[in-house]
């Protein structure tokens, strides 16, 4: 992938991923966090928030191709809405920086990710740093 | 904790972790995100970091936990964060989520927790450093 030919505004990724029973238990067991299991609502039973996060950065990793030794500088996220095991989710990446410094090319990516309603459950940028 | 008697420089209850080469593994799985830094032994020890790291996500979810536990619901429906990873964090290693409340304010039955986040590692080395705020009603 052309990286250098990226400008601010570009959709690097979109895709919709429902967060099953099975996807949220992978990533509970692999992170340790049962404190969903410590919300006490009534209704249906909630992902951590970070499940959503993780699965906002699944395109990002993927549809650009990071290669071997990117790494993650930074991250923001602001959590706007619980999201249900089940719910599918809109994920959506927008580049809104790409420069380069010495030997490592820097990119911000927006991340916004919608529920079922069009609701907006989180949203947030990474910052990461790609080598060469 | 409870939030009626959460005050300025309260300490947030830790969350400690040891992070395995599995785990790590375990979430490439769960995120899609099978960079080579993480899962090939080979490569990483020919990388800048001499072996492989866990993802900065798999430890930011320790901030995530912390802030879950002391804030409940409310972190997943008005948590903010803003973190840097600032060393790598191997396998094999243990790391301890911390964090303290800066700043407490209450304007039109909301409330807004604003606090300073971190993970260490057992070195005392610092993996990721940031805030974290809480926003949520006033019952």
């Amino acid at each position: 992938m052309d990286y250098s030919t990226m400008t601010s505004g570009d959709v690097v990724s979109q895709r919709t991923h429902t967060l099953d029973t099975e996807a949220v238990s992978r990533y509970v067991e692999a992170v340790g966090d049962e404190s969903g299991n410590r919300l006490d609502v009534a209704g249906p039973e909630l992902a951590p928030p970070m499940a959503v996060a993780a699965l906002s950065l699944t395109g990002v990793v993927n549809d650009l191709a990071i290669p071997g030794g990117t790494v993650h500088a930074g991250q923001e996220l602001e959590f706007k809405r619980s999201v249900a095991v089940g719910e599918t989710l809109a994920c959506r990446a927008t580049l809104e920086h790409n420069s380069v410094r010495g030997e490592w090319r820097f990119m911000v990516v927006r991340l916004e990710v919608d529920d079922s309603r069009g609701r907006r459950v989180m949203e947030g940028k990474s910052t990461i740093m790609l080598p060469g | 904790m409870h939030f009626a008697n959460l005050r300025e420089g309260d300490a947030l209850p830790e969350i400690v972790k040891a992070v395995s080469q599995e785990q790590i593994e375990r979430y490439a799985t769960a995120s899609g995100d099978h960079n080579p830094i993480h899962v090939d032994r080979e490569f990483a020890s020919g990388s800048q970091f001499g072996g492989t790291i866990a993802h900065g996500m798999l430890i930011a979810a320790s901030i995530s936990e912390m802030m879950s536990v002391a804030f409940e619901a409310n972190w997943a429906t008005g948590g903010r964060l803003k973190i840097r990873f600032k060393a790598p964090v191997y396998s094999g290693e243990t790391v301890t989520a911390f964090g303290r409340i800066k700043k407490i304010e209450t304007h039109a039955e909301i409330c807004t927790v604003q606090c300073a986040v971190g993970v260490r590692k057992a070195n005392g080395e610092a993996a990721v450093s940031g805030d974290a705020t809480v926003v949520f009603p006033v019952e």
